[in-house]
């Protein structure tokens, strides 16, 4: 089996650097636009994470739903 | 290969667009205190020179610094020009046309063309004091242009690095 490492490595450097982004806003007084930083970035990866579920599901029903 | 050349370019044009926008924000205290130096000559060519205005702005223009010599000389030379410009008509034009070239906002526009509709069509205390009333409203904008490029200027900087190292990593 080869697990894509890339993926993990990938969500991991968009949490930094939205943390360092976030850091930078709040820092020079603009609170909300640092929020909203982080709430998209959340989405982002959100959506990371449920296309490699998405996958996992389809791997998991071809193992034991064959039809 | 492309890839990596692809990702260098990102990054290069993020922070190259940061360090603009850093400079946009340093650049305009600087026009404004140019822009009030500008004014309070006019002034003096007013109130002390007695110059007619054309002659006046000409002047000024010629010791002013880039943006800013551009504005006043549109100003005189739709004034010299034989249209028919008013004093007002020629300055909104000239101060509309230049002031996509300068770093200043909307609020210093606003205080340019108001003391255009106000110059040269009274005496001369009365146009004096516009003047220093112009002068005052600049200087408090410069304050405040001051105080946001404290703020700004290293935001900027680091922002355009981060925002274009976040693109790359997505792009991966």
């Amino acid at each position: 089996m080869n697990i894509d490492v890339s993926a993990i490595f990938q969500i991991a450097g968009i949490g930094i650097i939205i943390a360092m982004i976030h850091s930078v806003l709040k820092q020079m007084g603009k609170e909300d636009m640092a929020h909203w930083v982080t709430v998209i970035g959340f989405v982002v990866v959100l959506f990371m994470v449920v296309r490699l579920l998405n996958e996992l599901f389809q791997e998991i029903k071809t193992i034991f739903l064959f039809q | 290969m492309i890839k990596l050349l692809g990702a260098a370019l990102i990054l290069f044009a993020g922070t190259m667009i940061g360090f603009q926008q850093a400079a946009r924000i340093a650049e305009r205290p600087r026009q404004l205190r140019a822009l009030s130096h500008a004014l309070s000559r006019l002034e003096t060519e007013i109130g002390y020179g007695h110059t007619p205005l054309p002659e006046a702005l000409t002047r000024t223009a010629d010791t002013a610094e880039e943006p800013i010599r551009g504005m006043l000389r549109g100003a005189a030379a739709g004034l010299w020009n034989a249209d028919g410009l008013s004093f007002r008509e020629s300055w909104d034009e000239a101060v509309r046309k230049h002031w996509s070239a300068t770093a200043m906002k909307k609020n210093e526009q606003a205080i340019v063309l108001r003391l255009g509709s106000t110059l040269g069509i009274s005496d001369k205390d009365d146009q004096k004091k516009h003047l220093k009333l112009a002068l005052l409203q600049l200087q408090a904008e410069e304050d405040a242009a001051r105080e946001e490029q404290s703020r700004y200027e290293k935001m900027w900087k680091s922002l355009g690095v981060l925002i274009a190292v976040l693109i790359v990593i997505l792009m991966v």
